[in-house]
């Protein structure tokens, strides 16, 4: 049977109660209805709080923090199929906790690497965002990323950068980490005036060109390696390659 | 002098750039509510220069003025190039500036000696001064200690930063006396014992530690550089050597000629791994080496260790503990850890390695993996030798191959 949810996390799980209240088997998960349905059968899952409380507290109670946390973090790798993977976790988890340790299990292994891909990913972009400052002091950072890593960009800048406010937007998910006096939340943005910039920050960045340039030795010129360092994607706002 | 910001950073990190003794990692988080900075315990790369290395610090000389005239050193009393210096207020600001906007994880501050040793360690301690107390920052901060400085300048530094170094430059002492007259290898040590005994009277953990040595420009062999490396670990003096392939930059009569020579960065590469397996694979110099010996420019250290020890081999991947799996030719910590965890569910054949991911190219000739071995070939290290030029793993790629200087996986 294939299942159709509405990609929120409330809705997955909404989804895992149903798979076990109704004992369906699920050939696939999906976000969005097909194009084109042949002889599968075929079932919509409706999101209900109440559902997914329940499903919330069971895992609670059966998984460990850490087991926890990479439930969370592959809900948040939202542009590769995880759903398959991840019903089969927590199968696995309610049966026997033990046994998700167990990365000859293919789905357990793929869950494993994926959650690694994701915090490699975050590690990369702890060093690749970039900050511009605006006219009132605040700090404003644009990212495009394949996973939705707010909540750990938001979490470590906070921790950095003391009490000045910032922002960092998501353009593709348009999400924005907002932290000032008064709040300290991701927000969806459904428009965004283009940002003024502090009288600085022109001469900081060039500043930063220059020193980028000039720590760079001649006689080890090896822009491959610099590329499988920092792949194109990762460049679109960082001033040093413009 | 010049005056402008941009010349004086274009000079400044220009001068401090065949430094390499710089990262990150290896603090603990630090941060305190409403300030500024923070370390983080693996160290961040900003970005990548079109050298390929990292970018973590803001990496720069306070001044290229120097009162020395050492022989490999592009900063040397003797040589005619522009000369500038930062204030202390200056170089301050600049790293608050860069950090905020994320283009740094923090500062690696050296300098030239200028007067004298005294004054030089002054201005570096007042930029550091400036940063901790003034502007509350607790962003990660490496200081080069200046041998010779006074004992209290050395401890007050020595507190206010994350991380402390002191070049021994040369791996031994001849070449030393040779191209810089005026350091001995006991006068460079000097202010790394004292900050470590400083911080050890304050608490259990003395303050991180390292160095550099410039490999290529004078001719001790690796089997001295990884004894020296080795001793200076056993003592739990430093945390890391660094290797700095030499980079002819002056004319002078004992080193290479510029005109003529390239830095050896396969050399250099072949000495990171060595070290790897001195800190991480529980290896002793003398295992790599003996007495003389360089490292083998086809084989990586590891896969050359294998070959003349095959008496150890096959390794059972199923029942070695991590200390021997990780002796194993292409098979890293990581790659252990994974065996490790997943043999407690069922017992290893090849297929399940390569579905884990672990690549047997090298492996293959050196473990069994229940009824699996690598049936065609005995061992005997001519053959293994053979098999392994001949599947190209002794191919180095030369855009890729400094990677494993950060991984560490070999
Ligand atoms: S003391 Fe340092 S900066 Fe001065 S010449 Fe010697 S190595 Fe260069």
């Amino acid at each position: 049977m294939i299942l159709l949810y509405d990609g929120s996390f409330e809705g997955f799980l909404s989804l895992v109660y149903e798979v076990y209240y109704e004992k369906l088997s699920v050939d696939a998960i999906v976000k969005e209805m097909p194009q084109t349905l042949l002889f599968e059968r075929f079932h919509e899952v409706f999101t209900d709080e109440a559902n997914a409380r329940k499903v919330l507290e069971a895992i609670t109670k059966h998984f460990t923090k850490e087991q926890q946390r990479t439930l969370c973090n592959i809900f948040l790798c939202d542009t590769r199929e995880h759903e398959m993977a991840l019903l089969e976790y927590i199968r696995i988890g309610f049966k026997n906790p033990k046994e998700l340790r167990n990365i000859t299990n293919a789905n357990l292994f793929y869950i494993q690497n994926l959650e690694k891909e994701l915090l490699s990913l975050v590690h990369k972009m702890y060093g690749f965002t970039r900050f511009e400052e605006l006219d009132d002091g605040t700090l404003y950072a644009k990212i495009e990323t394949k996973f939705n890593i707010m909540p750990f960009l938001g979490d470590h800048f906070a921790k950095r950068l003391g009490n000045i406010p910032f922002i960092i937007h998501d353009i593709k998910r348009s999400l924005a980490f907002i932290k000032n006096d008064e709040m300290r939340e991701i927000r969806s943005i459904a428009s965004f005036d283009a940002p003024i910039y502090s009288d600085e920050e022109e001469k900081f960045k060039a500043l930063w060109k220059t020193f980028f340039k000039s720590a760079a030795v001649e006689s080890r010129y090896n822009p491959k390696l610099q590329k499988s360092w920092v792949p194109l994607l990762y460049r679109t706002y960082m001033s040093e390659f413009e | 002098m010049k005056t402008t910001m941009q010349d004086k950073l274009s000079i400044l990190a220009g001068s401090a750039k065949y430094d390499v003794s710089c990262s990150s990692s290896g603090s603990e988080n630090n941060y305190k509510t409403g300030e500024l900075g923070c370390a983080h315990n693996s160290g961040i790369c900003h970005s990548f220069t079109s050298d390929g290395r990292c970018v973590s610090l803001l990496k720069v000389l306070l001044t290229n003025v120097c009162i020395y005239d050492c022989a490999y050193c592009i900063n040397r009393v003797s040589n005619d190039i522009p000369r500038a210096a930062f204030s202390p207020r200056e170089l301050a600001d600049l790293t608050i500036n860069f950090y905020k906007r994320n283009y740094i994880e923090g500062l690696f501050l050296s300098s030239g000696i200028i007067k004298n040793e005294d004054h030089t360690m002054s201005l570096l301690l007042q930029t550091l001064r400036i940063l901790r107390h003034e502007y509350r920052f607790n962003g990660y901060i490496h200081v080069k200690l200046i041998p010779g400085a006074s004992k209290e300048l050395i401890e007050e530094a020595t507190l206010l930063a994350h991380r402390v170094s002191s070049n021994i430059e040369l791996p031994s002492s001849k070449s030393l006396a040779l191209l810089a007259p005026d350091k001995t290898k006991e006068k460079l040590l000097s202010p790394l014992k004292h900050a470590r005994d400083i911080t050890m009277q304050r608490s259990a953990k003395p303050i991180s530690m390292s160095t550099q040595m410039i490999i290529g420009a004078t001719g001790e062999s690796d089997f001295e550089i990884l004894k020296l490396s080795s001793s200076l670990y056993q003592k739990a003096l430093l945390k890391r050597v660094y290797y700095s392939a030499y980079i002819a930059v002056n004319n002078h009569k004992h080193l290479p000629v510029p005109e003529l020579s390239k830095p050896p960065l396969l050399r250099e590469h072949r000495l990171y791994q060595a070290d790897w397996l001195l800190r991480f694979y529980g290896f002793s110099y003398d295992e790599i080496l003996s007495e003389n010996q360089n490292l083998d420019i086809q084989f990586d250290p590891k896969t050359f260790w294998a070959l003349s020890n095959l008496h150890h081999f096959p390794i059972d991947v199923n029942k070695a503990p991590q200390e021997i799996l990780v002796r194993i030719p292409g098979i890293g910590i990581r790659g252990a850890l994974k065996i490790l965890q997943a043999r407690r569910f069922k017992q290893l054949c090849f297929e399940d390695l390569v579905k884990l991911k672990i690549s047997l190219k090298k492996a293959r000739y050196f473990i069994i993996a229940g009824k699996d071995f690598h049936r065609s070939m005995s061992l005997y290290e001519e053959k293994i030798k053979l098999a392994l030029i001949h599947q190209g793993s002794n191919v180095i790629q030369p855009t890729l191959f400094d990677t494993s200087i950060y991984t560490g996986e070999l």
